[in-house]
């Protein structure tokens, strides 16, 4: 039974639902460059960025009983149920320890790195630039400490020791529309997606991300971790293009006095 | 100068966890919905910083006689900004009522939903991370 789950569920079942302005949203295709690459920003005179939404559980990696309440939670229909995560039994405490103490120790609040999925839904939206004469495409994170991550592009492999860090070594490349990127050489200090599913050292990610259409950015993570899970696994969601969201001067670290604050159901 | 405060202990329930459970902070890690506030008082200091702006005033507890101060927490200066906040909003010595959510810890300290200018009416959002949606 989902022992720490039930905070998770009161939580996710009392959010409001906030889909209308993206199902409002005209149809229209996903740009390309001029040599016909898909383009994973806007068009020249369009500004936008990306948003991994909030509500109803639409950006978990599984499906938690609340997310049926939602037609339009833009998580994956293929992820798991929670209790299909092929976690290991310390690895399924731990997580139900977060919930049931409300995600009081995620480091992202205290300015760390959010790296992996996490950075996938940031607050205040993320952008991706691609980069092809510098063979690289780099990630940059607004809600966060001036956080980005580079993707090699350039054809070149992991080095055979990689120092741990917390967005890791990672190298993309294409097929078709489809961005594909494999990362290694984590460090254990960050929470690799909002709810906290713990990862370890051994940490290797298979990243998938295509445009099916101008608004939708589908993000697809695969956690192949043999400290932590019995067995590779997959989720994702959809993040939504937000017109006229730019880049701001966010720094995290200027004034955080939530961090001593951040007491949970204890407090 | 008077200034009052009550504290409501229940009613707000579920919408107080709002869609942005999960903005730069959990929430519900921070501000426990289930002790709403609504304060009056008069404006101390303004914090206008990342990664929240915030804003202290001067309570009068009725039930104690002695004067608190509270800080009030907000969205960052650009989503304020986009909800049509300047920085000179709410300036120092301006007087305001708020409606928000106690912080978790005890201390006098909350998450501000709604303020409003006493002395045009005005009511300004709060950019709050209970209701903003990231």
């Amino acid at each position: 039974m989902n022992r720490g789950l039930p905070a998770c569920i009161a939580l996710l079942a009392c959010l409001v639902v906030r889909t209308g302005d993206v199902a409002a949203q005209e149809a229209r295709p996903a740009p390309r460059w001029p040599d016909g690459r898909l383009s994973l920003t806007g068009p020249p005179g369009e500004i936008g960025n990306w948003e991994g939404r909030s509500f109803q559980g639409a950006t978990l990696f599984f499906v938690a009983p609340a997310d049926a309440l939602d037609p339009n939670t833009t998580a994956l229909p293929s992820n798991l149920h929670l209790d299909d995560v092929p976690f290991q039994p310390w690895a399924r405490a731990l997580f139900d320890y977060r919930q049931a103490t409300l995600l009081k120790d995620e480091p992202h609040p205290r300015c760390k790195p959010s790296g992996a999925a996490r950075l996938f839904h940031t607050p205040y939206g993320m952008e991706i630039l691609q980069l092809p004469d510098a063979g690289e495409i780099i990630i940059v994170s607004v809600g966060a400490p001036h956080s980005w991550r580079v993707i090699h592009m350039d054809g070149r492999s992991h080095p055979d020791e990689p120092k741990p860090t917390a967005y890791g070594h990672s190298i993309g490349h294409w097929e078709g529309d489809t961005l594909v990127i494999d990362t290694v050489g984590f460090n254990e200090r960050f929470w690799m997606s909002r709810l906290g599913p713990p990862h370890t050292s051994q940490l290797h990610t298979i990243e998938r991300i295509s445009r099916p259409d101008f608004h939708t950015l589908r993000y697809e993570f695969t956690v192949d971790d043999p400290g932590a899970y019995t067995d590779i696994w997959t989720g994702g969601w959809n993040l939504v293009w937000v017109e006229g969201n730019e880049p701001f001067d966010y720094l995290c670290q200027e004034n955080n006095i939530d961090m001593e604050r951040m007491v949970g159901p204890q407090g | 100068m008077h200034a009052a405060i009550r504290l409501l202990s229940a009613g707000f329930g579920c919408l107080a966890l709002g869609p942005s459970a999960w903005a730069h902070h959990n929430f519900a890690a921070q501000f426990d919905a289930d002790q709403p506030v609504q304060l009056s008082g008069v404006v101390t200091r303004v914090d206008w910083m990342n990664p929240h702006v915030y804003f202290y005033i001067d309570v009068l507890n009725e039930q104690t006689g002695e004067m608190e101060n509270w800080g009030l927490e907000m969205g960052p200066p650009h989503s304020l900004q986009r909800r049509g906040w300047k920085r000179n909003s709410m300036q120092v010595g301006d007087a305001v009522s708020v409606a928000g959510t106690r912080a978790r810890d005890g201390s006098l300290n909350a998450n501000a939903r709604r303020v409003t200018l006493e002395s045009t009416g005005e009511e300004l959002g709060a950019a709050s991370s209970e209701d903003s949606g990231n």
